[in-house]
C-alpha cells in the first residue's frame, strides 16, 4: 500500500505562514491536504469529508486547538496529532489525555512531522480501541500507567524509565511468562524512535533490570531463559486509569 | 546574656516596662518609708518631750479615741542617777530632735541625753511592771525603748521619760510590696494583652510574607485586623502582593506569547527551507533554526522554572540519573556513571531531568567527558558532574551561574548554546529547595555538584 496516495489530512492552523508552506510539503510527500484557518472552518470542513488524520494546531483565535480535539476524538474518533508552540510536558499530557495521538513542538522537522502522521495512522488501523491502551498495568505490586508513562514501584515511588525502556517493558506486559526472544521483542519495541533502539536488547534489559530489580545479578522479574530470550515472570492486571 | 534577652517586640517591651515600673515602684518605696519613718521620729519626739514637759503621775491615761496608744505611758522617773547605764551610747540625731521639740515648748534643757535599749535591760521598767501587773500584758513593753533623761537648769536631779518602740512597722512595708505588685500585674498585664494586639498581625504577616516568597500565589491573603498602623500595614503588603503577582503572571503571558510568536514563524522557515536543493546548505538553515528553537526554549524554562506548575511526586533518583546518562550513552557520547544506593525524594521529574542534562551537556561539551555520581551526605543527595577539562577560572567560578553568561568571555555560538544551561540548572536546584556548587577539581577538571535535600 502506498501510504500517502489515498491519505486525507485536515491541517488546521490560523498561521497562513506555517499552514500553507506546510500544506505544500505534506502534498509533495504525497497526502492530500485540506486546510483550515480556525476551528469553524475546521468544523464545516469535517461535514464535508472525513479526514483520516487532523494536523491541529494548539493555539488559535476563537475556538481553540484542545477544544477541537476533545470534539474530534469524542464524536469522531479521529487520530489527531497536536502542533504546539509549547514544550512542556505538561501540554503534553494535557494534549494526550484529551485524545490526541501525538504531539510535535514548533518548530519541527517536517521529517518527523511525517514520520509521526504515519506511526500514528499505523497505530489507529491496528484500531485497538484507545480505552484498552491506557489502562493501567499492576503487574507483582508494580503499577505501570502507559499514558503518562509512569512507572511507580510498591512502595509508590516513580521509577523513570527511558522511552525504549518503557517499549520494551510494554512488551513484556502484553505477554506476561511468556518467553519473548530477541528478535520478536525488537519487532514489538519498533516505535517512532527506532533510532534510540540501535543497541541490542539485552543492554535494554539489563538497564531495566537496574532500575526494577533488588538485585540486577539475581533478576526475579525479568528472567533470562536459556537460549531463547527474557520473560516477565508476574502476572498483569489491567485496569482502567486512575482519573486523576 | 544574649539568650536570657527577650528578642520579640512583646518579650522587649514587657521586659522594659517591667524594668522601669521596678525601679519607679522602688524609689517611691523608699521615699515614702523614709517620710513615716521621720514623722515616727517626730512622733517618738514630741511624746518624750509631753512627758518631761508634763511628768504625769499615772502610768495609764485612758485615752478612748487612741486606745492603741494608752499602754505607752509609764510615769516619768525622778533619779539622780545619770541615766544611761555603762556602755549606752547617745543618739545625737534624737537629741537634736527632742531639743528642738523641748525649746519650743519654753524648756531649755541644761543637760538632754537619749539612747535606745532593751525594755528588758532597764530596772524601773521592771520595778513597775512588777507594781503594775496589767502593764505586762502589754506587748509594748517587750521589745526596745527610747530613753530621754533631762536636766533642767539648776537642778541635781534628771526627769527620765521611757517611750516602747514596737519594731519597725512591718505592716506598711508589706503594703508598699503588695501596692507594687498590683500596679505591676495591672499594667502588665494590660500592656501585654495591648502588644498582642499588634505582635498578633505582624507575626501573621510575617507568616504570610514567608509563604508568598516561597509560593508566589496570592490564595491565602491576611484580613486587616490590630491597631491602624497594623491594619494599612497589612492592607499595603496585600496590595503590594497583589501588584507582584500580577507582574508575574503578566510575564508568563508575555513569554507565552513571544514563545508562540517567534516559534511558529520558526516552523514556518523549518517547513519552507526543505525547498532548498543544497542539502549542506539546508542542512546548516536547519541547524541555525534548532538553535534559535533551543535558546527560546531555555529562556522560557528560566522563565518558568521560578513557578512550576507540575507537582512534586516522590520519584527514584538513581533511576532517574541513570535514564539521563543512558540518553547520553545512546548517543555514544562519554559518560560514566558510579551508581550509589537507591535514593527516593519528592521532586518534580521533567525539570530535574533537564538540569542533569544542561550538567552533563556541558562536562562533554567543554571537559572532554562527564563522570556522573549519587551519593547521599546527611540529609542531602548529591548528584556529581565531574569532567576532565580545564575547568574555570576561580574569579568566574560564580559568574557562571548567572543567566546569559559563558566560559569562553565570547558569544561565540559554535561552540554552544545561549549561557542559560548552568543558570536553568541553579533555578532547578533551588526550585526543588537545593543547590548548584560548582568547584574546580584538585586533579584538574570541573565539579558540578547538585545538592537536593531528601527531607523538606
Amino acid at each position: 500500500m502506498t501510504e500517502g496516495a489515498s491519505t486525507r489530512l485536515l491541517l488546521v492552523d490560523d498561521e497562513a505562514s506555517l499552514r500553507e508552506p506546510l500544506a505544500e510539503y505534506l502534498a509533495r510527500q504525497g497526502f492530500v491536504v485540506r486546510q483550515a484557518e480556525d476551528a469553524a472552518k475546521a468544523r464545516s470542513a469535517l461535514l464535508e469529508e472525513t479526514p483520516d488524520l487532523v494536523l491541529l494546531d494548539i493555539m488559535m483565535p476563537g475556538e481553540d486547538g484542545l477544544s477541537l480535539c476533545r470534539h474530534l476524538s469524542e464524536s469522531k474518533n479521529l487520530p489527531v496529532i497536536m502542533l504546539t508552540a509549547k514544550g512542556e510536558s505538561m501540554d503534553r499530557i494535557v494534549g494526550l489525555e484529551i485524545g490526541a495521538d501525538d504531539y510535535v513542538a514548533k518548530p519541527f522537522e517536517p521529517r518527523e512531522l511525517v514520520a509521526r502522521i504515519r506511526s500514528v495512522l499505523r497505530r489507529a488501523s491496528k484500531a485497538s480501541s484507545p480505552t484498552d491502551e491506557d489502562a493501567l498495568y499492576e503487574f507483582d505490586g508494580w503499577k505501570l500507567d502507559p499514558l503518562k508513562r509512569k512507572l511507580t514501584d510498591p512502595e509508590g515511588t516513580i521509577v523513570p524509565v527511558s522511552s525504549a525502556e518503557f517499549r520494551l517493558l510494554v512488551a513484556f506486559l502484553n505477554h506476561p511468562r511468556q518467553v519473548l526472544d530477541r528478535d520478536r521483542l525488537l519487532d514489538m519495541v519498533q516505535g517512532r524512535e527506532a533510532h534510540l533502539f540501535d543497541r541490542a536488547v539485552d543492554n535494554q534489559v539489563s538497564r531495566l533490570r537496574r532500575k526494577m530489580e533488588h538485585d540486577s545479578r539475581d533478576p526475579k522479574l525479568i528472567q533470562t531463559v536459556w537460549g531463547g530470550g527474557y520473560r516477565l515472570a508476574a502476572d498483569v492486571r489491567r485496569r482502567p486509569a486512575d482519573k486523576d | 546574656m544574649r539568650r536570657v534577652l527577650p528578642k520579640s517586640l512583646l518579650g522587649q517591651v514587657l521586659l522594659a516596662v517591667a524594668l522601669a515600673l521596678l525601679v519607679a515602684q522602688g524609689i517611691s518605696a523608699v521615699l515614702l518609708y523614709r517620710a513615716s519613718e521621720q514623722r515616727r521620729e517626730m512622733g517618738y519626739a514630741n511624746f518624750l518631750a509631753f512627758q518631761l514637759v508634763a511628768q504625769p503621775q499615772i502610768d495609764i491615761r485612758q485615752n478612748t479615741r487612741n486606745g492603741g496608744q494608752q499602754s505607752r505611758q509609764l510615769r516619768v522617773e525622778h533619779t539622780p542617777n545619770y541615766p544611761l547605764r555603762p556602755g549606752e551610747t547617745i543618739d545625737t540625731h534624737r537629741v537634736a530632735l527632742l531639743r528642738s521639740v523641748l525649746t519650743e515648748q519654753g524648756v531649755v534643757p541644761a543637760k538632754l541625753v537619749v539612747a535606745q535599749r532593751k525594755v528588758a535591760d532597764d530596772p524601773y521598767v521592771s520595778e513597775r511592771m512588777r507594781q503594775r501587773p496589767d502593764l505586762q500584758q502589754q506587748p509594748d513593753w517587750s521589745q526596745d525603748e527610747v530613753v530621754a533623761g533631762l536636766m533642767r537648769p539648776g537642778e541635781k536631779e534628771w526627769t527620765v521619760a521611757r517611750f516602747p518602740l514596737n519594731g519597725s512597722e512591718p505592716r506598711s512595708v508589706r503594703n508598699l510590696i503588695a501596692q507594687t505588685a498590683l500596679l505591676f500585674l495591672v499594667l502588665v498585664g494590660l500592656l501585654a494583652l495591648l502588644l498582642r494586639r499588634i505582635t498578633h498581625p505582624l507575626a501573621a504577616l510575617t507568616r504570610r510574607l514567608e509563604t508568598f516568597a516561597q509560593t508566589r500565589e496570592t490564595d491565602g491573603q491576611l484580613e486587616p485586623s490590630g491597631p491602624e498602623d497594623t491594619r494599612r500595614l497589612i492592607a499595603a503588603h496585600n496590595a503590594m502582593e497583589g501588584r507582584i503577582a500580577a507582574l508575574l503572571d503578566e510575564k508568563d503571558v508575555m513569554l507565552g506569547a513571544i514563545g508562540h510568536d517567534l516559534k511558529t514563524p520558526l516552523a514556518a522557515l523549518r517547513v519552507r527551507i526543505e525547498s532548498v536543493e543544497d542539502r549542506v546548505e539546508r542542512e546548516r538553515m536547519a541547524a541555525t533554526i534548532e538553535d534559535i528553537a533551543r535558546t527560546l526554549d531555555d529562556i522560557l524554562s528560566l522563565a518558568r522554572v521560578g513557578r512550576p506548575t507540575d507537582p512534586l511526586e516522590i520519584t527514584d533518583l538513581t533511576a532517574l540519573v541513570a535514564s539521563v546518562v543512558e540518553e547520553f550513552e545512546d548517543m555514544n557520547q562519554p559518560v560514566t556513571f558510579e551508581r550509589g544506593q537507591r535514593i527516593a525524594l519528592p521532586m518534580r521529574a521533567t525539570w530535574l531531568r533537564r538540569a542533569l542534562r544542561n550538567l552533563i551537556g556541558n562536562a562533554v561539551r567543554y571537559g572532554g567527558k562527564a563522570d556522573v555520581s549519587l551519593r547521599r551526605e546527611g540529609d542531602d543527595a548529591v548528584i556529581a558532574v565531574e569532567d576532565q577539562g580545564p575547568g574555570i577560572a576561580p574569579a568566574e567560578l560564580a559568574r557562571m551561574v548567572e543567566p546569559f553568561t559563558r566560559g569562553e568571555g565570547s558569544r561565540n555560538r559554535a561552540t554552544g548554546g545561549a549561557g542559560l544551561g548552568l543558570a536553568i540548572a541553579r533555578a532547578i536546584a533551588e526550585q526543588h529547595g537545593g543547590r548548584l556548587i560548582l568547584a574546580n577539581r584538585p586533579q584538574g577538571g570541573l565539579r558540578a555538584e547538585l545538592r537536593l535535600p531528601t527531607k523538606r
